[in-house]
């Protein structure tokens, strides 16, 4: 954080240390004269750390700091701020905390559902009501029923945004540094590359700027994902399965790492040979967790007020299409009311093919081809099979070589996969590729400049495309300094091109880590399409009658960029599995000559 | 030579960026204030610049200040005239809001300027000590509530300042850092409070040979007459030919303030209120009388002045009589030092920023940085200093606190003071090297117990007493309890740093 020892007497080889095989590359420059410098800014920050300062100050220093980021985004606006009659995302959550406190269970799900009744799986309605009860105690009149509706104060919102950072702190920031701690040290990573990638990671901007902005509980979903993966690191199976059913109860978003958990899980137990024993118990207790989730739901839907509320409401559309028709006061009907309510509510296959303009490719087809002249069901089934074909491989290798290290670049590949051809795609939905990709980081090599170029890139380009909807809210500032910000930081385009520049090491040169042409070629493209957008959107009036025309460029653009992410990760975990597999053989033959 | 890492500029961008993203923050009356200013010197002619009352918030600072606000004016109308005009009060447009915020950020780089350089007149081998001094005033919690939240331009201020003590680090640039000084008692008088220090060491070192006190230079002595003459009479000149200086006076020396501020300064007076408060209920047991009159008018600190109950009245003459005696005491040393000595210098301002806080009539808490800032040029000379320095960072950063009030400053102003304090004194502690004279044992170990009582402190005050108490009730006692720990803090650390640079 701050300069504390001179480097000028460390002995000469010890410098090679953070260039050894094993660890995260290429952090020093030598240039020449004895002469060090600090690869891109991020790394001259934690300078003083380098020769080995207790994680017991660091972390909590970097912590701070990072809190403090959180906080001063959260000073701005946030969605649906004075936009009567629905407001936004904000008022969506809090509507939650005010519905789950005051009615019966049972009702949450089928409380008037046209102003944003909820639509989120069970474990936010559980994290709603704890809020909601916490926020009572402090005022009431925040969450009082109905008449709390589109309730705006200053207050208020420092609460609000007081449960964003708590349930992070809580949640997300522990499993990432859990996570980070284990999986360095399996890569064989020095702890001073992992404290820089953990403050890349945490001031990621686009999860900062949805999150702790737009207002979202997004991070409580993906600290649960970290969690699960932490588990797997650690070879605990079962706690990944619980981690995840959490994730997926909290967010069904989560929907979008499912592929990967079930291929490698599901590969665990069949390769390198057949576990029957484990794959029972994964089995058993992945149907407990649901159980466990949905327990308060379902027993809430047992009592009598919930039987005769259940028999005289509409039935979902799941329960219509039940095979056993039942008698409609019987306890058993209303369990399955409840529960396929709730899977009816939080599933959105009611909705359109995308919301919005995002940038996947059923929007940019869309571009050119009106999609709305297809029916539904066949858009439906279209993206299916897309979303299918572009995981089928991803998953496959996962499922055939189910190793730890593979599975990173797996979950954002097939993330990408499903944010590019899945069904009702929010733009926020890119921060889920955008984690695996970013944890990647802390891996083995994961600062080295090809790594960082690439993660970086699709960083930015992540938070460019959710502009237009960062725009709306006022958010303009903070998109624009936590952006350039962690630009700065890694040294990336459009602040710093420190990562682009080819440096002639005396000592050792290492063209490996020098990026390819066409990378660069490709990535200063789409930095300057970029910055172009923004000079156009900021000063170009669009075409009259095509007042969208700027937007659908940044989801084109959007696309095409997320498309390339797709295909580079798909190539990272082809190479990494194909190094793995030599390594497997190279090792086997040696040992049969021996 | 090791390069340092993170440059100062490297530190800049990155607390930039934090600072951006305040804009929205909390702002205080002194937001409406500078934005009056502006409004006042872009639209009148400077006849009426100090005669202007429409807002209550009238031009109180020097000449140059205003110049400074009539020049940022000019580029203030280009991003929205409203905020020029002078019947418009309390106008915050957000452009408003985004132009005077950035303007802060703006003009700091004089502070960015000023560290660089004096990064670059230490010694090689005092480089990484100054390099982490500097980036502690830089990143100092104290400019970042003020400046950045509450609204201020200290920043500047200050990098003018400590531009000024670095050009006095080498003879040959004495004369530019009276110049620079003489400007900056030109641009906020408050200033004054360090300028016995500046008057002894340039009449004794530039004016007299340092080698004979009985042999003046005439030539230096005409040289920085003129020149500071010639400051102070561009800057009054005008008002003085318009026969305004009384006027001037008034507005920039309002002695008709009470003792103490609207929340006690953590000084001397405020240990005299506490001790005040404390005798009431002891009074008629000692045989001592209580005056009801402050009894039943005081507000008990939160608000206006003080009156005392038991103990005598203090008067303005009285304070300034303490504050001269105590600004002499380490001036007498300077004086007589043999040779110019750039730390007893330092040592010196330090020393009479201490004795006008702490003995000052109607000090601001915001004074404190004219102690914490010249003190940190030379707190990592060694770490008997480094330990008279401690206290006083804990005690003074805590002592703005009460500055923020809202709700949403509050994680701003703890975390990053917080943040700030376990980051700076760890790397101080590494920094500083060992003392040539050993240290006193008994003060640190006090200063440490009195670092470990911040916690509970901070805890109580911003936290517990509202619980127990609600927020009406009491309002006065976490604001005493706060000031007068931070006074003892304040005090303690001014006894140390006396015992210093005496023994030094």
């Amino acid at each position: 954080m701050a300069p504390s020892t001179p480097s000028s007497h460390r002995p000469r080889k010890k410098r090679k240390v953070p260039s050894a095989p094993g660890s995260n590359n290429n952090l020093i420059l030598d240039i020449g004269d004895g002469k060090q410098t600090p690869a891109f800014p991020l790394v001259s920050f934690l300078w003083a750390a380098r020769a080995g300062v207790s994680q017991w100050l660091i972390l909590p220093l970097t912590l701070m700091a990072v809190g403090l980021f959180r906080w001063a985004v959260g000073l701005w606006g946030y969605s649906g701020f004075q936009v009567p009659p629905m407001h936004g995302d904000f008022e969506a959550q809090r509507h939650w905390m005010e519905i789950t406190t005051h009615l019966p269970m049972a009702r949450w799900y089928l409380y008037d559902l046209q102003y944003w009744g909820l639509d989120y799986p069970p474990l936010t309605a559980y994290h709603s009501w704890l809020l909601g009860k916490i926020g009572s105690i402090v005022e009431p009149a925040w969450f009082a029923l109905d008449k709390s509706r589109g309730f705006e104060d200053p207050h208020l919102k420092v609460f609000m945004r007081a449960t964003v950072i708590a349930s992070e702190y809580l949640i997300y920031i522990p499993a990432i540094v859990n996570f980070l701690r284990r999986y360095t040290r399996m890569q064989g990573v020095h702890a001073w590359s992992a404290s820089i990638a953990l403050v890349a990671i945490l001031l990621q901007p686009a999860t900062i700027l949805i999150d702790h902005g737009h207002f979202q509980y997004n991070t409580v979903m993906l600290g649960l994902m970290v969690a699960s993966l932490d588990a797997i690191l650690a070879g605990r199976m079962l706690w990944a399965c619980l981690f995840f059913v959490g994730a997926l109860g909290f967010k069904q978003m989560a929907l979008y790492y499912a592929p990967v958990m079930f291929a490698y899980l599901l590969g665990v137990c069949i390769f390198p040979r057949i576990r029957i024993l484990r794959l029972i118990n994964i089995a058993i207790i992945t149907l407990a967790a649901f159980t466990l989730l949905f327990a308060p739901l379902l027993v809430a839907a047992t009592n009598p007020e919930a039987r005769a509320l259940f028999a005289t409401s509409p039935q979902p559309p799941l329960l219509q299409a039940f095979p056993i028709s039942l008698d409609k006061n019987t306890v058993a009907y209303a369990v399955l009311f409840q529960l396929t309510q709730t899977i009816h509510r939080v599933l959105p296959f009611s909705r359109g093919i995308f919301e919005d303009k995002v940038a996947n490719a059923w929007c940019a087809i869309h571009t050119f081809y009106k999609l709305h002249h297809f029916d539904v069901s066949l858009l439906q089934r279209a993206s299916l099979g897309a979303t299918l074909a572009s995981i089928a491989i991803p998953c496959g290798i996962i499922f055939r070589h189910p190793r730890a290290s593979l599975i990173l670049p797996a979950l954002s590949c097939v993330s990408w996969g499903f944010f590019l051809f899945s069904f009702q795609v929010h733009e926020k939905s890119v921060l889920l590729p955008l984690l695996p990709m970013t944890l990647s980081l802390a891996g083995d090599g994961g600062l080295n400049k090809e790594n960082r170029a690439w993660v970086g890139w699709a960083n930015v380009l992540g938070s460019w495309t959710m502009y237009p909807l960062l725009k709306r809210e006022e958010l303009r500032v903070p998109y624009i300094v936590m952006t350039l910000l962690w630009a700065y930081l890694m040294g990336l385009p459009p602040v710093c091109l420190e990562t682009y520049r080819s440096r002639e090491s005396l000592d050792d040169p290492n063209p490996q880590f020098e990026l390819h042409i066409l990378t660069k070629l490709i990535h200063f493209a789409f930095y300057f399409a970029m910055v172009g957008w923004h000079v156009l959107e900021a000063f170009v009036p669009t075409p009259a009658g095509k007042p969208d025309l700027w937007v659908v460029l940044n989801a084109l653009i959007g696309a095409g960029g997320f498309g390339l992410a797709y295909l580079w990760c798909m190539w990272k975990l082809i190479t990494q599995c194909r190094q793995i597999d030599l390594q497997v053989t190279e090792d086997e033959n040696r040992k049969k000559k021996q | 030579m090791a390069e340092l890492y993170p440059s100062l500029v490297q530190c800049a961008i990155v607390a930039a960026a934090f600072k951006v993203l305040l804009f929205p923050a909390y702002k205080s009356t002194d937001f409406e204030v500078h934005r009056n200013w502006l409004a006042i010197t872009h639209s009148l002619p400077v006849k009426e610049w100090y005669y202007e009352k429409t807002s209550e918030w009238t031009l109180d600072y020097p000449p140059f200040f205003a110049a400074f606000e009539w020049l940022m004016s000019q580029a203030a109308a280009y991003i929205d005239p409203g905020m020029l005009a002078v019947q418009n009060l309390g106008y915050d447009s957000w452009e408003t809001v985004y132009f005077q915020r950035a303007t802060v950020i703006v003009t700091e780089l004089v502070l960015v300027f000023a560290l660089s350089r004096y990064v670059k007149s230490a010694p090689s081998w005092d480089k990484q000590a100054a390099h982490v001094a500097s980036l502690s005033i830089l990143l100092s919690p104290g400019l970042f509530i003020i400046d950045h939240i509450h609204f201020q331009y200290n920043g500047f201020l200050y990098g003018i300042l400590i531009l000024s003590i670095v050009l006095a680090r080498k003879q040959s640039t004495l004369l530019y850092s009276g110049i620079l000084f003489a400007i900056l008692l030109c641009l906020k008088h408050i200033y004054l409070y360090l300028a016995l220090a500046y008057f002894v060491y340039l009449g004794r070192f530039y004016c007299l040979d340092p080698k004979n006190v009985f042999r003046p230079r005439v030539f230096n002595i005409i040289k920085l007459g003129v020149c500071v003459l010639g400051v102070f009479g561009i800057a009054f000149g005008p008002f003085v030919q318009w026969g305004q200086l009384l006027q001037l006076k008034d507005r920039l020396f309002p002695f008709s303030r009470g003792l103490c501020h609207a929340y006690w300064a953590p000084n001397i007076w405020a240990m005299y209120s506490f001790t005040d408060r404390a005798l009431i209920p002891l009074a008629p047991r000692l045989g001592l009388s209580v005056n009801q009159d402050a009894l039943n008018s005081v507000t008990r600190g939160l608000v206006g002045d003080t009156s005392f109950a038991v103990l005598p009245e203090v008067t303005s003459q009285q304070t300034f009589v303490l504050t001269f005696i105590f600004q002499l005491i380490p001036l007498v040393k300077l004086w007589f030092h043999s040779g110019p000595n750039w730390e007893t210098f330092v040592g010196a301002v330090t020393l009479c920023g201490y004795a006008s806080f702490l003995f000052g009539w109607h000090v601001h808490e915001k004074a404190i940085l004219l102690i914490i800032i010249p003190f940190s040029l030379i707190a990592l000379k060694d770490r008997r200093y480094f330990s008279a320095f401690r206290p006083l960072a804990v005690a003074g950063h805590v002592s703005l606190f009460p500055l923020l009030f809202t709700a949403a400053e509050f994680p701003l102003k703890t975390v990053y003071t917080v943040f700030w304090l376990i980051l700076f004194l760890f790397v101080f502690d590494r920094v500083a090297p060992v003392p040539e004279r050993p240290r006193i044992f008994v003060f640190d170990r006090l200063a440490l117990l009195y670092l470990t009582f911040a916690i509970p402190l901070i805890v109580y005050c911003s936290l517990v007493h509202q619980l127990v108490f609600g927020f009406e009730r009491l309002q006065f006692l976490p604001l005493m309890f706060m000031s007068s720990y931070c006074a003892v803090g304040v005090v303690g650390s001014w006894v140390g740093f006396m015992v210093v640079y005496f023994t030094a």
